[in-house]
């Protein structure tokens, strides 16, 4: 399985250092990654801001140099390429918003073409392929003659990664391709790289803050913390080990293996739920949210489904609500502390 | 190619420029007629003798240097617009203008300074070439060296009007240390005129035209790179560097130049790449800039055409007109379509 990975190995980082300026004023943002990516998986690089994600995108992509360590790209020195080279190796979707109202969406992903294209830029028969293949692998073509000031984002953001497909290259950095779209888009543009990535074999690395969705699609994760390497592996395995948590400095927040999601810690005790498991989860997690910082006495909370029906518990006490919301009103206004109620 | 809409507009554009030329052919304190000029274009004399002498001497030259004048600065202000992603980016307003106009005024009171003359011989022709393109270049250095520092088109602006004022402040001073002489030479110069092109100089300045349009015909493909920005631009493997350097040697030499034979005309460069845009529908420069120089010869025959005052023996300063025509233009193209989507 080794041996498998490395032969699909397209871009290696060792002990690279990344950082601004140079000799003496050169400030380094992270020390010491040691990566490689693979063809034919998509790769998503998760980590705080701050930790120099968009400073290592910017060094693999040859715009800055690395301080120290070396970055090999299908084996060669990143150095000894030009940047012409470079940009069919690798292409890019970034965050930097893209305007050009007169720009048709089959004119800006025919801008992919530009490394591959002589010095007008005119499209050969072969190009004019790889761009139709292109809207067609994002499935686009319905909106192909639309101008990009007409389009959604989220159709934007599948125009601009049909002009990375465009570019015919083994690598596709994107750096946070889901920030801003709305919840559909995010898992739609997530679950089309993964394919793209399988299907045309190509090494995709997406920066990304969206956890939950990069969990659902990722083969491999890459997390950054600041003073610590870079550590990668299947998300399924972090998880299970735990050095997900590394992306939590903070104890208070912890990745929560069960729920799969990340929660607040909070050391509160909480009443005794008997109730369908469904319920539990939910139970739990509203009262994380609104009853943290109240003082409650032990109690149970016992559920009735059909019809809805909760009973709150406490010694002889019993209380009966028709909704999970009655029930956290009642236990808020009950034990409420004077500092919550000035 | 996936449309026929510019073939078709630029054949009418080509005939909306051969009437537009005819036109301004006629036009002016001496009212040749149409088929008059059809006819000495085919090797009918004309059927007054005194029409040959203005004809030759005049007319055709101040119609070809509006037509070279209203390509250079078009060609320019596409240029800016496309570099700085700042629709409001033209040689005029950024400055370039004034520049050249310190180019020229400097070597104008050298000249005198020095005791030789810039007459209408080739040296002097080529003199305020070089002194304007320099000036504008110059200019174009230092507000590009702030864009490289400062992301944003309005600080750019800001700025390029602040280069624009210091300059003419400086030919300010300059007039006020000069003589009688120096003053009229460069106030006349200011006050820009098509008609002032004779022998030598109307291809002296189609040679710095062809010369400035070099660097731009290099870099098209860089240009359309730059429709995304700086930084696509850059992964998509276009030297950002070296498009920069086309951008300032291009649009400086063919700003320049036009600036010191007609001195400065304001608009065009602003209002013509956007009216190409606007009839073209299109973003790609391999048609933009064809169609920004059609359009900008049309221009500035028409504005031309207006500056005569047909029917009386007037003549307005060029540069009054295209402000009078380009300035509701720019408002209206502002009015009109949300610039923010376009850049």
């Amino acid at each position: 399985m080794s041996y498998f990975r490395a032969a699909m190995t397209i871009l290696k980082g060792s002990n690279l250092k990344i950082g601004y300026g140079s000799g003496l004023n050169a400030k380094a943002v992270a020390d010491g990654l040691n990566f490689s990516l693979g063809k034919g998986s998509l790769t998503c690089i998760l980590g705080p801001n701050g930790v120099g994600k968009s400073t290592l995108i910017k060094t693999i992509m040859g715009q800055m140099p690395p301080l120290d360590g070396e970055i090999f790209l299908d084996e060669k020195q990143l150095q000894s390429y030009s940047q012409q080279d470079i940009a069919k190796k690798i292409a890019v979707v970034l965050t930097d918003k893209v305007r050009g109202g007169n720009l048709s969406v089959y004119q800006l992903v025919s801008l992919g073409r530009i490394p591959h294209t002589g010095w007008l830029g005119s499209l050969s028969q072969r190009d004019q392929e790889a761009v139709e293949k292109a809207i067609s692998a994002t499935q686009i073509n319905y909106i192909r003659a639309l101008p990009i000031s007409e389009i959604s984002d989220g159709q934007l953001q599948k125009v601009m990664i049909a002009r990375a497909l465009a570019q015919e290259s083994d690598v596709i950095i994107l750096d946070e391709p889901t920030a801003h779209l709305d919840l559909v888009n995010r898992i739609e543009i997530m679950q089309m790289l993964r394919e793209l990535a399988h299907r045309e074999r190509k090494a995709v690395l997406v920066v990304t803050h969206d956890l939950e969705i990069a969990i659902q699609t990722a083969d491999i994760f890459w997390l950054m913390q600041c003073g610590s390497p870079l550590v990668s592996g299947s998300p399924e395995d972090m998880i299970l080990d735990g050095q997900i948590n590394l992306l939590f400095p903070n104890e208070r927040f912890q990745f929560d293996r069960k729920l799969g999601k990340v929660v607040a810690q909070e050391r509160q005790k909480m009443a005794e739920v008997f109730a369908p498991a469904e319920w539990k989860i939910w139970i739990e997690l509203a009262w994380k949210k609104h009853l943290g910082t109240f003082d409650i006495p032990d109690g149970e909370i016992h559920v009735q489904t059909n019809p809805t029906r909760l009973t709150w518990k406490e010694g002889t006490l019993s209380a009966e609500f028709d909704s999970l919301s009655g029930l956290i009103d009642y236990l808020k206004s009950t034990f409420s502390t004077d500092k919550h109620s000035p | 190619m996936q449309n026929r809409r510019p073939a078709f507009w630029f054949s009418s554009g080509i005939g909306l420029l051969l009437l537009c030329l005819l036109a301004n052919l006629s036009v002016g304190s001496v009212w040749i007629p149409f088929g008059e000029i059809v006819g000495r274009f085919f090797g009918h004399p004309f059927s007054k003798e005194s029409w040959e002498t203005i004809f030759i001497s005049y007319r055709i030259p101040k119609a070809f240097t509006a037509i070279i004048a209203g390509i250079g600065l078009s060609w320019s202000g596409l240029q800016m617009q496309t570099f700085f992603r700042n629709p409001l980016a033209g040689p005029y307003v950024l400055g370039i203008s004034s520049g050249a106009g310190l180019g020229v005024a400097v070597l104008l009171m050298a000249a005198t300074a020095f005791g030789f003359s810039i007459g209408t011989s080739g040296f002097g022709t080529w003199s305020v070439v070089i002194a304007a393109s320099i000036g504008a270049i110059g200019v174009l250095l230092l507000v590009s060296l702030v864009a490289w520092r400062v992301r944003d088109s309005m600080t750019l602006l800001i700025v390029g009007l602040m280069f624009g004022s210091a300059v003419s402040a400086l030919v300010a001073v300059l007039s006020y240390f000069s003589d009688a002489e120096q003053l009229k030479l460069f106030t006349i110069w200011s006050m820009g005129s098509l008609g002032a092109t004779q022998d030598a100089q109307l291809p002296a300045m189609g040679t710095a035209v062809v010369i400035g349009s070099i660097p731009l015909l290099l870099h098209i493909k860089g240009y359309n790179a730059m429709l995304m920005g700086e930084n696509y631009a850059a992964s998509m493997g276009i030297r950002i560097q070296n498009l920069r350097w086309a951008m300032i040697l291009s649009t400086g030499i063919l700003a320049g130049s036009v600036t010191a034979f007609c001195g400065p005309i304001a608009f065009i460069g602003i209002a013509v790449p956007h009216m190409a845009r606007l009839v073209f529908k299109t973003a790609d420069h391999r048609v933009l800039f064809p169609a920004s120089a059609l359009i900008g010869a049309i221009a500035l025959l028409v504005c031309d055409g207006i500056s005569q005052l047909p029917g009386s023996a007037l003549t307005l300063p060029i540069n009054a007109v295209t402000s009078l025509v380009g300035a509701p233009m720019v408002i209206w193209l502002i009015l009109r379509r949300n610039f923010s989507r376009e850049f």
